[in-house]
């Protein structure tokens, strides 16, 4: 297992150094392929976020997780049931569990009880019946240095950058223990920096290795604040309360708060309803300001999730058109990246329309 | 004084002229510019029924708001002899017919093209007992918020829908059902639907060959699946036509010819003598595999159709992700680049004239 990440990491130092790459791309929107390119293969794979990058994707983008022996690894839910083939593996039956998740009962097999050589035993399928099934059984759930792997051995002459989440830490570090007191956010940290993922927002040494670390829970991006200068997102959901410190989404998106994350986050990244939200008819609301709050601070703002399933998410005011949804955002409300399951589609969208953020990168306070 | 009443009784004789299904108001013909020739026509299949019920005179309305070349209508008829747009032979699915106890005992059941049909069949109703009735979105996943407001409108409004417009626009009329409307139809003195149907298209001056002076004015593709309609009224009109071709299980409503002997290459250097071109369902040019959704190869039908220079205009292209094949990532605007930039096709029925007159609009800035 040692000599397998030295190999690794010989390897990527090495070829990082050899390829040609552009100059990392910070005058259009972001195209951050949302689990990789997950409309098109299942989500979080190796497959996935190849494809993302030959679709062009600026940033691939994973939920962080951990496994029983504090390995870390791409994994969005915390129980195995909705996108592995954990119910064919009879090995397993017996570790079906019920844990309190922020305060509601959950059962299924959860990730935290496994660990990652019986992951790695487990099939990825796609989470959504009506996308293409024919990939199911055949792909591996990847580790984060894996993840890290494909962006830096890319053969693209396009630069990929990681947008990495640090997913349910209060969870994680309830269930995982590490040795010397560490937390999850600590070992998060330690491979990033293995990997020089550690530099300011927009110099020269992030151009060179772009991240972003996102969360929804501020502690963990407050704890990083002195250990990293690596830029951080702030995920922000409607209707929520925040797992770590229990506030409320009202107050999250005060102006006192942002005032106070605007120090620490580089920006926010906010589900699509906070900023246009959705009536029950399924037809748009007027917009809120919430993009204007943040630009007005030097915020970035980047929504989630650009999908395609038209016929269940997608307001009517878009007509099942993509490209509408993409142009409300990006040049009507001026977003300054995307969350999207088809990196492709807005590859396209910013390809064909040339778009180019009005805003220029650094932003300044306004 | 003077001049102020004339010019008000003038604008009120303006005004309305305007006004009525009834009159027809002409905009200038030398204000309108011919529509394009350079690229596939856009042809709005249904009006633009993705967003607003279709056949209704909103639905055709906002398809020439958004760009199509050609509106397109099934024309049908009453019981007393009325040509109105209306696209299955029961009022059923896209009517409020259930809605109304006063017809109740109009149920019927009849051999429609094959096969046993029950419901409430246009042909047993008048016009005015259909004005009654508000149609209706036939899909539940598209924009349901016109439902019970629209009524069916005749062939006569529909024509006068394209002629008002402030561009030129096509009319794409199809000739719905032949064979079952003069069975069930009794039209005066011997005749048939399809004199009925030219003699309203004459009455609004629709004549001449492809690319004449008079079709560049007035742009028109008479449509139907029945050739023996099709060589009657070539009889009648040097207007083009449009052979229409469905599934490979279906025959010919009229000559009980199948699927292999109406596309062969026989039939097709008969059939030329006729029309100006074809009208496939998509699936049949391109196959697609049922089991993994993805297309299969493409049989040669467009180039033997374009190698006797007849034009192909597959049906029906719609934005929705599951009428998508996993080619296209669920992303219309790739459809549209295959079947224009690989297939060659001359023509597209679309729910969603809006998307294609967008993706036609930016693929053709090279």
């Amino acid at each position: 297992m040692f000599y397998v990440s030295l190999l690794l990491l010989l390897l990527l130092a090495g070829s990082d150094c050899r390829v040609f790459r552009f100059p990392f791309q910070t005058n259009e929107p972001y195209n951050i392929a949302h689990r990789g390119s997950s409309g098109e293969f299942p989500e979080e794979s190796v497959l996935a976020y190849k494809r993302a990058i030959e679709e062009g994707a600026d940033f691939i983008e994973a939920d962080i997780t951990a496994t029983k022996d504090g390995k870390l690894i791409c994994f969005h839910d915390l129980i195995l049931d909705s996108v592995t083939d954990v119910h064919d593996h009879p090995e397993f039956a017996s570790r079906k569990q019920t844990y309190v998740v922020d305060g509601v009962n959950v059962t299924g097999y959860f990730a935290v009880d496994f660990t990652l050589e019986e992951l790695k035993s487990l099939r990825l399928i796609q989470r959504y019946p009506n996308r293409d099934q024919s990939y199911n059984g055949k792909l591996q759930i990847p580790t984060f240095e894996e993840f890290i792997a494909i962006a830096l051995v890319s053969p693209k002459s396009e630069r990929v950058g990681i947008y990495v989440e640090i997913k349910s830490p209060t969870f994680i570090n309830h269930h995982v223990k590490w040795t010397e007191g560490r937390k999850f956010e600590d070992v998060f940290l330690n491979i990033l920096k293995k990997y020089d993922y550690n530099a300011k927002y927009l110099t020269k040494e992030w151009l060179h290795k772009p991240v972003f670390i996102q969360s929804f829970d501020p502690s963990s991006l407050i704890y990083l604040h002195n250990k990293t200068s690596s830029p951080k997102i702030l995920l922000i959901a409607p209707d929520s309360i925040t797992s770590d410190t229990k506030q409320t989404y009202e107050e999250i998106i005060s102006d006192d708060y942002l005032d106070y994350i605007s120090k620490i986050v580089v920006g926010i990244g906010p589900a699509k309803e906070a900023i246009a939200p959705v009536d029950s008819n399924n037809k748009l609301l007027p917009v809120t300001d919430l993009v204007d709050k943040a630009h007005a601070r030097g915020l970035e703002v980047h929504p989630w999730t650009f999908n395609h399933e038209r016929n269940l998410l997608l307001p009517f005011d878009y007509h099942q058109d993509p490209y509408r949804e993409y142009d409300m955002f990006v040049n009507t409300l001026e977003v300054d990246g995307v969350f999207t399951d088809s990196p492709e589609s807005f590859e396209t969208y910013r390809r064909e329309w040339r778009i180019f953020s009005k805003r220029k990168r650094p932003y300044k306070n306004e | 004084m003077w001049v102020g009443t004339f010019f008000i009784v003038f604008l009120a004789a303006v005004a309305g002229s305007s006004c009525g299904a009834a009159r027809l108001y002409r905009f200038p013909r030398s204000a309108r510019v011919a529509i394009q020739d350079w690229r596939p026509f856009n042809v709005a299949h249904r009006g633009s029924n993705g967003e607003i019920p279709e056949e209704t005179a909103l639905a055709y309305k906002r398809a020439i708001e958004e760009g199509a070349d050609f509106i397109e209508a099934d024309i049908t008829a009453t019981k007393d002899c009325v040509l109105i747009c209306f696209h299955d032979p029961i009022l059923d699915d896209v009517t409020d017919i259930a809605a109304h106890p006063e017809f109740r005992g109009r149920r019927a059941t009849y051999e429609f093209e094959g096969q046993n049909l029950t419901g409430f069949f246009v042909v047993d109703f008048t016009f005015e007992e259909l004005q009654r009735l508000r149609l209706r979105q036939r899909y539940s996943f598209r924009d349901p918020s016109f439902n019970g407001k629209l009524q069916i409108i005749t062939f006569e409004r529909f024509i006068s829908i394209a002629l008002e417009a402030s561009r030129t626009v096509g009319i794409y009329p199809e000739i719905k059902s032949p064979v079952f409307m003069n069975k069930h139809v009794q039209w005066p003195q011997g005749k048939r639907v399809e004199d009925s149907f030219m003699e309203i298209l004459q009455k609004y001056g629709y004549k001449g060959k492809y690319k004449s002076d008079d079709w560049n004015k007035q742009p028109i593709f008479i449509q139907s699946f029945a050739p023996t309609s099709l060589m009657y009224i070539s009889n009648i009109t040097d207007s083009p036509k449009i052979f229409l071709i469905d599934d490979a299980t279906v025959r010919t409503q009229d000559t009980n010819q199948s699927y292999a002997e109406i596309t062969s290459n026989r039939y097709l250097d008969f059939i030329s003598n006729y029309v100006v071109g074809i009208g496939p369902w998509k699936d049949t040019i391109v196959p697609p595999n049922i089991t993994t959704g993805y297309l299969m190869n493409a049989t040669h039908l467009v180039s033997r159709a374009h190698s006797r220079h007849l034009q192909v205009h597959p049906y029906t292209f719609r934005n929705e992700n599951q009428f998508l094949h996993f080619d296209f990532h669920e992303d219309p605007y790739e459809e549209f680049e295959y079947w224009i930039k690989t297939v060659k096709v001359d023509g597209l029925f679309t729910d969603f004239p809006g998307s294609l007159h967008r993706y036609q609009e930016w693929s053709s800035k090279e």
